[in-house]
Protein backbone atom coordinates (compact mmCIF):
# COMPACT_ATOMS: atom_id res chain seq x y z
CA UNK A 1 0.00 0.00 0.00
CA UNK A 2 1.71 2.91 -0.81
CA UNK A 3 1.83 5.60 1.85
CA UNK A 4 -0.28 8.69 0.02
CA UNK A 5 -3.11 6.02 0.01
CA UNK A 6 -2.76 5.00 3.66
CA UNK A 7 -2.23 8.96 4.71
CA UNK A 8 -5.37 10.05 2.88
CA UNK A 9 -7.62 7.13 4.12
CA UNK A 10 -6.48 7.55 7.91
CA UNK A 11 -6.98 11.40 7.21
CA UNK A 12 -10.61 10.89 5.61
CA UNK A 13 -11.88 9.08 8.05
CA UNK A 14 -10.76 10.40 11.48
CA UNK A 15 -11.15 13.78 10.70
CA UNK A 16 -14.55 13.78 9.34
CA UNK A 17 -15.79 12.97 13.23
CA UNK A 18 -13.77 15.71 14.02
CA UNK A 19 -13.36 19.04 12.27
CA UNK A 20 -16.21 21.06 12.79
CA UNK A 21 -17.76 24.22 9.48
CA UNK A 22 -15.56 26.44 8.73
CA UNK A 23 -16.71 29.50 9.66
CA UNK A 24 -14.93 32.56 7.90
CA UNK A 25 -17.88 35.33 7.91
CA UNK A 26 -21.19 36.02 8.72
CA UNK A 27 -23.19 33.20 7.25
CA UNK A 28 -26.28 35.13 7.80
CA UNK A 29 -25.08 38.45 6.23
CA UNK A 30 -24.65 36.42 2.94
CA UNK A 31 -26.93 33.63 2.89
CA UNK A 32 -31.19 33.59 3.30
CA UNK A 33 -31.11 30.40 6.04
CA UNK A 34 -35.44 30.54 4.48
CA UNK A 35 -34.11 29.77 1.62
CA UNK A 36 -33.15 26.40 1.14
CA UNK A 37 -32.08 25.30 -1.96
CA UNK A 38 -31.76 21.75 -3.87
CA UNK A 39 -30.69 21.72 -7.38
CA UNK A 40 -29.49 19.11 -9.60
CA UNK A 41 -26.75 20.18 -12.72
CA UNK A 42 -23.91 19.51 -13.74
CA UNK A 43 -20.67 20.55 -12.99
CA UNK A 44 -18.75 23.25 -15.08
CA UNK A 45 -16.33 23.74 -12.90
CA UNK A 46 -14.95 23.50 -9.70
CA UNK A 47 -12.28 25.86 -7.73
CA UNK A 48 -10.61 24.59 -4.62
CA UNK A 49 -9.65 27.97 -3.13
CA UNK A 50 -9.54 29.61 -0.19
CA UNK A 51 -10.99 30.71 2.32
CA UNK A 52 -14.31 28.86 0.52
CA UNK A 53 -14.06 26.51 -2.35
CA UNK A 54 -16.71 27.07 -5.12
CA UNK A 55 -18.62 24.75 -7.59
CA UNK A 56 -20.12 25.93 -10.58
CA UNK A 57 -23.33 24.13 -12.22
CA UNK A 58 -25.56 24.34 -14.95
CA UNK A 59 -29.06 23.97 -13.66
CA UNK A 60 -32.14 23.75 -16.49
CA UNK A 61 -35.45 24.68 -15.58
CA UNK A 62 -38.49 22.99 -16.63
CA UNK A 63 -38.36 25.18 -19.76
CA UNK A 64 -34.92 24.66 -20.43
CA UNK A 65 -33.50 27.99 -19.52
CA UNK A 66 -29.59 27.26 -18.49
CA UNK A 67 -28.29 28.87 -15.04
CA UNK A 68 -25.23 28.62 -13.94
CA UNK A 69 -25.00 28.49 -10.21
CA UNK A 70 -22.08 29.69 -8.17
CA UNK A 71 -21.89 27.25 -4.91
CA UNK A 72 -19.89 28.08 -1.69
CA UNK A 73 -18.43 25.53 0.23
CA UNK A 74 -15.61 25.28 3.33
CA UNK A 75 -11.84 25.81 2.64
CA UNK A 76 -9.84 23.77 0.11
CA UNK A 77 -8.66 22.01 3.26
CA UNK A 78 -11.97 21.38 4.51
CA UNK A 79 -13.11 19.78 1.49
CA UNK A 80 -10.06 17.45 1.46
CA UNK A 81 -10.94 16.24 5.23
CA UNK A 82 -14.26 15.71 4.46
CA UNK A 83 -13.56 12.96 1.71
CA UNK A 84 -13.74 15.30 -1.47
CA UNK A 85 -10.90 14.86 -4.21
CA UNK A 86 -10.64 16.91 -7.39
CA UNK A 87 -10.69 13.39 -9.36
CA UNK A 88 -14.39 13.03 -8.37
CA UNK A 89 -16.07 16.80 -10.11
CA UNK A 90 -14.76 16.64 -13.67
CA UNK A 91 -16.88 19.41 -15.45
CA UNK A 92 -20.03 17.09 -16.75
CA UNK A 93 -20.34 15.41 -13.35
CA UNK A 94 -24.00 15.53 -12.25
CA UNK A 95 -24.72 16.56 -8.52
CA UNK A 96 -27.71 16.99 -6.59
CA UNK A 97 -26.56 20.18 -4.31
CA UNK A 98 -28.39 21.15 -1.41
CA UNK A 99 -28.05 24.66 0.82
CA UNK A 100 -28.92 28.11 0.96
CA UNK A 101 -29.51 30.72 -1.55
CA UNK A 102 -27.75 34.50 -1.30
CA UNK A 103 -30.07 37.35 0.20
CA UNK A 104 -30.09 38.68 -3.25
CA UNK A 105 -31.78 36.30 -4.97
CA UNK A 106 -28.48 35.32 -7.29
CA UNK A 107 -27.76 32.20 -8.49
CA UNK A 108 -25.53 31.66 -5.38
CA UNK A 109 -25.85 29.28 -2.41
CA UNK A 110 -24.04 28.27 0.37
CA UNK A 111 -23.77 24.46 -0.23
CA UNK A 112 -24.41 22.12 2.56
CA UNK A 113 -23.75 18.72 1.15
CA UNK A 114 -23.54 17.27 -2.39
CA UNK A 115 -24.88 14.18 -3.86
CA UNK A 116 -23.49 12.22 -6.90
CA UNK A 117 -25.70 9.87 -9.13
CA UNK A 118 -24.31 7.03 -7.61
CA UNK A 119 -25.77 8.10 -4.25
CA UNK A 120 -22.68 8.90 -2.50
CA UNK A 121 -22.94 12.24 -0.19
CA UNK A 122 -20.32 14.70 1.00
CA UNK A 123 -20.84 17.41 2.95
CA UNK A 124 -19.25 20.71 2.08
CA UNK A 125 -18.18 22.46 5.65
CA UNK A 126 -20.69 25.01 5.46
CA UNK A 127 -20.72 27.93 7.76
CA UNK A 128 -24.58 27.76 8.54
CA UNK A 129 -24.33 26.82 12.01
CA UNK A 130 -27.40 24.57 11.22
CA UNK A 131 -25.82 22.67 8.70
CA UNK A 132 -24.90 19.38 9.28
CA UNK A 133 -21.06 18.53 9.59
CA UNK A 134 -20.97 14.55 9.02
CA UNK B 1 -6.08 -4.85 -3.92
CA UNK B 2 -5.97 -1.61 -2.83
CA UNK B 3 -9.29 -1.64 -1.32
CA UNK B 4 -8.66 -4.30 0.73
CA UNK B 5 -5.77 -2.68 1.88
CA UNK B 6 -7.78 0.41 2.33
CA UNK B 7 -9.83 -2.00 4.37
CA UNK B 8 -6.98 -3.26 6.52
CA UNK B 9 -6.02 0.47 7.15
CA UNK B 10 -9.28 1.51 8.46
CA UNK B 11 -9.12 -1.51 11.13
CA UNK B 12 -5.56 -1.28 11.89
CA UNK B 13 -5.65 2.96 12.57
CA UNK B 14 -8.87 4.32 12.16
CA UNK B 15 -10.27 2.48 15.32
CA UNK B 16 -7.65 3.66 17.72
CA UNK B 17 -7.68 7.35 16.36
CA UNK B 18 -11.26 7.53 17.06
CA UNK B 19 -11.12 6.76 20.83
CA UNK B 20 -8.16 8.57 20.76
CA UNK B 21 -10.29 12.10 19.50
CA UNK B 22 -13.79 11.27 20.93
CA UNK B 23 -14.11 14.07 23.38
CA UNK B 24 -13.67 13.14 26.74
CA UNK B 25 -15.93 13.38 30.11
CA UNK B 26 -13.73 16.14 31.30
CA UNK B 27 -13.82 18.06 35.28
CA UNK B 28 -15.83 20.71 35.85
CA UNK B 29 -17.34 20.99 31.97
CA UNK B 30 -20.37 22.75 32.00
CA UNK B 31 -23.91 20.88 30.50
CA UNK B 32 -25.36 24.21 29.41
CA UNK B 33 -25.56 24.13 25.61
CA UNK B 34 -24.04 22.37 23.66
CA UNK B 35 -24.42 18.46 22.04
CA UNK B 36 -23.63 17.62 26.14
CA UNK B 37 -21.16 15.32 27.62
CA UNK B 38 -20.82 11.55 25.98
CA UNK B 39 -20.85 8.96 27.02
CA UNK B 40 -17.72 7.26 29.04
CA UNK B 41 -14.79 6.85 26.93
CA UNK B 42 -14.29 2.59 26.98
CA UNK B 43 -10.81 3.19 27.00
CA UNK B 44 -9.37 6.00 29.67
CA UNK B 45 -7.29 8.49 28.62
CA UNK B 46 -3.56 8.46 29.02
CA UNK B 47 -1.91 10.47 31.60
CA UNK B 48 -0.89 13.86 31.12
CA UNK B 49 2.38 14.28 28.99
CA UNK B 50 5.38 15.72 30.51
CA UNK B 51 8.42 17.27 29.21
CA UNK B 52 12.27 16.37 30.68
CA UNK B 53 11.95 19.58 32.83
CA UNK B 54 8.87 17.50 34.29
CA UNK B 55 6.21 20.84 32.62
CA UNK B 56 3.40 19.24 30.93
CA UNK B 57 3.66 18.53 27.29
CA UNK B 58 1.05 20.28 25.58
CA UNK B 59 2.71 19.95 22.24
CA UNK B 60 0.04 18.35 19.55
CA UNK B 61 -2.98 19.12 17.41
CA UNK B 62 -5.34 20.52 19.17
CA UNK B 63 -9.24 21.87 18.07
CA UNK B 64 -12.37 23.32 20.26
CA UNK B 65 -15.02 21.09 19.22
CA UNK B 66 -17.83 21.37 22.04
CA UNK B 67 -19.86 23.61 20.04
CA UNK B 68 -20.20 23.22 16.61
CA UNK B 69 -19.87 26.70 15.59
CA UNK B 70 -18.07 29.86 16.03
CA UNK B 71 -20.86 31.64 16.18
CA UNK B 72 -22.00 30.30 19.07
CA UNK B 73 -19.23 31.19 21.17
CA UNK B 74 -18.97 33.30 23.68
CA UNK B 75 -21.98 35.33 24.29
CA UNK B 76 -24.73 32.08 23.80
CA UNK B 77 -24.68 28.11 24.53
CA UNK B 78 -22.78 27.64 27.70
CA UNK B 79 -19.03 28.86 27.33
CA UNK B 80 -19.48 31.65 29.74
CA UNK B 81 -18.90 30.71 33.55
CA UNK B 82 -18.99 33.94 34.64
CA UNK B 83 -20.79 35.41 35.45
CA UNK B 84 -22.69 32.47 36.53
CA UNK B 85 -25.85 33.67 33.80
CA UNK B 86 -23.74 33.25 31.00
CA UNK B 87 -24.46 36.61 29.73
CA UNK B 88 -21.99 39.08 28.74
CA UNK B 89 -21.79 41.57 31.14
CA UNK B 90 -21.91 44.53 28.45
CA UNK B 91 -22.07 48.07 29.23
CA UNK B 92 -25.36 49.68 27.30
CA UNK B 93 -23.34 51.26 24.30
CA UNK B 94 -21.35 47.75 23.97
CA UNK B 95 -24.41 45.99 23.77
CA UNK B 96 -26.16 48.20 21.25
CA UNK B 97 -23.21 47.94 19.21
CA UNK B 98 -23.38 44.22 19.71
CA UNK B 99 -26.85 44.01 18.36
CA UNK B 100 -25.81 45.87 15.53
CA UNK B 101 -23.25 44.10 14.53
CA UNK B 102 -25.41 40.92 13.88
CA UNK B 103 -27.79 42.65 11.03
CA UNK B 104 -27.03 41.72 7.66
CA UNK B 105 -25.63 45.10 6.44
CA UNK B 106 -22.46 44.82 9.48
CA UNK B 107 -21.54 41.62 8.35
CA UNK B 108 -18.40 43.08 5.61
CA UNK B 109 -16.92 44.37 9.20
CA UNK B 110 -16.32 41.02 10.71
CA UNK B 111 -12.00 41.65 10.15
CA UNK B 112 -11.84 38.01 9.59
CA UNK B 113 -14.16 38.49 6.01
CA UNK B 114 -11.23 40.80 5.02
CA UNK B 115 -8.97 38.08 6.22
CA UNK B 116 -7.35 39.31 9.47
CA UNK B 117 -6.26 37.33 11.91
CA UNK B 118 -9.04 36.57 14.81
CA UNK B 119 -7.31 37.82 17.92
CA UNK B 120 -7.21 36.76 21.14
CA UNK B 121 -9.15 34.68 22.64
CA UNK B 122 -10.78 34.25 19.15
CA UNK B 123 -8.16 32.93 17.29
CA UNK B 124 -8.80 29.50 19.96
CA UNK B 125 -12.40 28.50 19.35
CA UNK B 126 -11.78 29.65 15.39
CA UNK B 127 -13.39 26.30 13.96
CA UNK B 128 -9.85 25.55 12.49
CA UNK B 129 -7.29 23.05 14.29
CA UNK B 130 -3.91 24.47 15.48
CA UNK B 131 -0.78 22.97 17.08
CA UNK B 132 0.74 23.81 19.87
CA UNK B 133 4.83 23.90 19.80
CA UNK B 134 7.06 24.09 23.09
CA UNK B 135 10.66 24.88 22.22
CA UNK B 136 12.75 25.75 25.02
CA UNK B 137 11.27 29.35 26.91
CA UNK B 138 8.12 29.31 24.99
CA UNK B 139 4.86 28.52 23.98
CA UNK B 140 4.22 28.68 20.06
CA UNK B 141 0.61 28.40 19.17
CA UNK B 142 0.09 28.24 15.09
CA UNK B 143 -3.15 28.48 13.64
CA UNK B 144 -4.57 27.03 10.35
CA UNK B 145 -6.01 30.25 9.26
CA UNK B 146 -2.14 31.09 8.79
CA UNK B 147 -1.74 32.46 12.06
CA UNK B 148 0.57 32.52 15.58
CA UNK B 149 1.25 33.31 18.83
CA UNK B 150 4.80 32.73 20.44
CA UNK B 151 4.12 33.44 24.47
CA UNK B 152 7.63 33.65 26.22
CA UNK B 153 8.23 31.91 29.57
CA UNK B 154 11.06 33.95 30.50
CA UNK B 155 9.48 36.55 32.82
CA UNK B 156 9.86 39.69 30.81
CA UNK B 157 7.58 42.56 31.03
CA UNK B 158 4.57 43.19 28.35
CA UNK B 159 6.34 45.46 25.59
CA UNK B 160 5.12 49.19 26.08
CA UNK B 161 1.33 49.89 25.62
CA UNK B 162 1.87 52.60 22.36
CA UNK B 163 2.44 49.00 20.63
CA UNK B 164 -0.78 47.50 19.25
CA UNK B 165 -1.41 44.45 17.96
CA UNK B 166 -3.93 42.24 16.23
CA UNK B 167 -3.29 39.39 18.46
CA UNK B 168 -1.63 41.69 21.67
CA UNK B 169 1.74 40.50 23.31
CA UNK B 170 1.31 37.52 25.62
CA UNK B 171 3.96 36.54 27.77
CA UNK B 172 3.28 33.08 30.30
CA UNK B 173 4.46 31.37 33.15
CA UNK B 174 3.81 27.56 34.94
CA UNK B 175 1.68 27.40 37.83
CA UNK B 176 1.88 24.22 38.86
CA UNK B 177 0.34 22.38 35.27
CA UNK B 178 -1.12 25.42 34.18
CA UNK B 179 -0.03 27.42 31.89
CA UNK B 180 -1.23 30.46 32.37
CA UNK B 181 -1.41 33.44 29.38
CA UNK B 182 -1.26 36.82 29.87
CA UNK B 183 -2.41 39.08 27.04
CA UNK B 184 -2.32 42.99 26.64
CA UNK B 185 -1.56 45.83 24.16
CA UNK B 186 -4.78 44.29 21.74
CA UNK B 187 -5.76 46.55 19.01
CA UNK B 188 -8.98 46.65 19.78
CA UNK B 189 -9.94 46.11 16.13
CA UNK B 190 -10.56 41.72 16.41
CA UNK B 191 -14.47 40.86 16.74
CA UNK B 192 -15.24 38.09 19.57
CA UNK B 193 -17.07 36.17 17.28
CA UNK B 194 -18.83 36.55 13.70
CA UNK B 195 -22.11 37.47 15.22
CA UNK B 196 -19.81 40.70 16.84
CA UNK B 197 -19.27 40.09 20.04
CA UNK B 198 -17.36 43.45 21.22
CA UNK B 199 -13.72 43.63 22.39
CA UNK B 200 -11.83 47.22 22.96
CA UNK B 201 -8.27 48.28 22.78
CA UNK B 202 -8.48 48.01 27.04
CA UNK B 203 -8.75 44.21 27.25
CA UNK B 204 -6.31 42.27 29.47
CA UNK B 205 -6.73 38.81 28.87
CA UNK B 206 -5.60 36.04 30.94
CA UNK B 207 -5.73 31.95 29.72
CA UNK B 208 -5.46 29.52 32.01
CA UNK B 209 -4.39 25.89 29.64
CA UNK B 210 -4.86 23.33 32.06
CA UNK B 211 -4.09 19.75 31.02
CA UNK B 212 -6.62 17.23 32.34
CA UNK B 213 -4.76 14.06 30.58
CA UNK B 214 -3.02 13.29 27.34
CA UNK B 215 -5.92 14.15 25.28
CA UNK B 216 -7.89 16.97 27.24
CA UNK B 217 -6.68 20.80 27.94
CA UNK B 218 -9.43 23.05 29.66
CA UNK B 219 -9.20 26.40 28.55
CA UNK B 220 -10.29 29.24 30.67
CA UNK B 221 -10.03 32.77 29.43
CA UNK B 222 -10.79 35.92 31.71
CA UNK B 223 -11.48 38.89 29.57
CA UNK B 224 -11.02 42.29 31.96
CA UNK B 225 -12.25 45.16 29.47
CA UNK B 226 -13.60 48.18 31.09
CA UNK B 227 -14.25 49.98 28.52
CA UNK B 228 -16.68 47.46 26.61
CA UNK B 229 -18.28 45.28 29.69
CA UNK B 230 -19.35 46.30 33.92
CA UNK B 231 -17.05 43.08 35.24
CA UNK B 232 -14.62 40.69 33.93
CA UNK B 233 -16.02 37.53 32.71
CA UNK B 234 -14.81 34.45 31.99
CA UNK B 235 -15.19 31.63 28.87
CA UNK B 236 -14.48 27.94 29.33
CA UNK B 237 -13.66 25.49 26.81
CA UNK B 238 -12.12 21.95 26.56
CA UNK B 239 -9.34 21.80 23.50
CA UNK B 240 -9.38 18.04 22.60
CA UNK B 241 -6.47 16.53 20.88
CA UNK B 242 -5.99 15.38 17.39
CA UNK B 243 -3.51 13.16 15.54
CA UNK B 244 -4.20 15.77 12.73
CA UNK B 245 -1.96 18.21 10.63
CA UNK B 246 -1.84 22.03 9.85
CA UNK B 247 -3.12 22.14 5.78
CA UNK B 248 -3.36 26.19 5.09
CA UNK B 249 -6.11 28.79 4.98
CA UNK B 250 -4.67 31.23 2.41
CA UNK B 251 -7.59 33.24 2.81
CA UNK B 252 -6.26 36.02 0.55
CA UNK B 253 -6.54 33.52 -2.79
CA UNK B 254 -10.19 33.63 -3.20
CA UNK B 255 -11.97 35.96 -0.88
CA UNK B 256 -15.01 36.54 -3.02
CA UNK B 257 -17.14 36.62 -0.11
CA UNK B 258 -16.01 40.29 0.97
CA UNK B 259 -17.78 41.56 -2.22
CA UNK B 260 -20.69 40.22 -1.25
CA UNK B 261 -20.54 41.44 2.00
CA UNK B 262 -20.05 44.26 0.37
CA UNK B 263 -22.48 44.26 -1.80
CA UNK B 264 -25.62 43.53 0.99
CA UNK B 265 -23.74 46.74 2.79
CA UNK B 266 -24.13 48.78 -0.14
CA UNK B 267 -27.42 47.63 -0.89
CA UNK B 268 -28.37 48.66 2.71
CA UNK B 269 -27.02 51.99 2.65
CA UNK B 270 -29.04 52.88 -0.69
CA UNK B 271 -31.98 51.90 0.91
CA UNK B 272 -31.40 53.89 3.82
CA UNK B 273 -29.99 57.02 2.33
CA UNK B 274 -31.03 60.06 4.23
CA UNK B 275 -32.44 58.53 7.17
Amino acid sequence: MNVRLSRAVILAVFVAVAIPAFAHHSFTAEFDTSKAIKITGKVTMMKWANPHAWIFIDVVDSKGKVTNWALETGAANSLIRRGWRKEDLPAGTVLVVEGWQARNGSPTANVSSITFTDGRRLFAGSSNPAAPQK
Amino acid sequence: MKKSYAALALLCFALPLLLLVAPLPVAGQRGRGGPGTPPAAAVPAPPIRRMQDGKPDLTGYGLEQRRSTERLTPSTNGVVVDPPDGKLPYQPWARAERIDRELPHRGYEDPTAHCFVAGVPRSMYTPSPFQILQPPGYVVLLFERMNWRQIPLDGRAHIPDTTRLWNGDSVGRWEGDTLIVDTKNLNGKTWLNEVGDVLTHDAHIVERFTPMNANTIMYRATVTDTVAYTRPWTIEMALNRQDDELLEVACHEDNGDLQHLKDVRDEYRAKNKGK
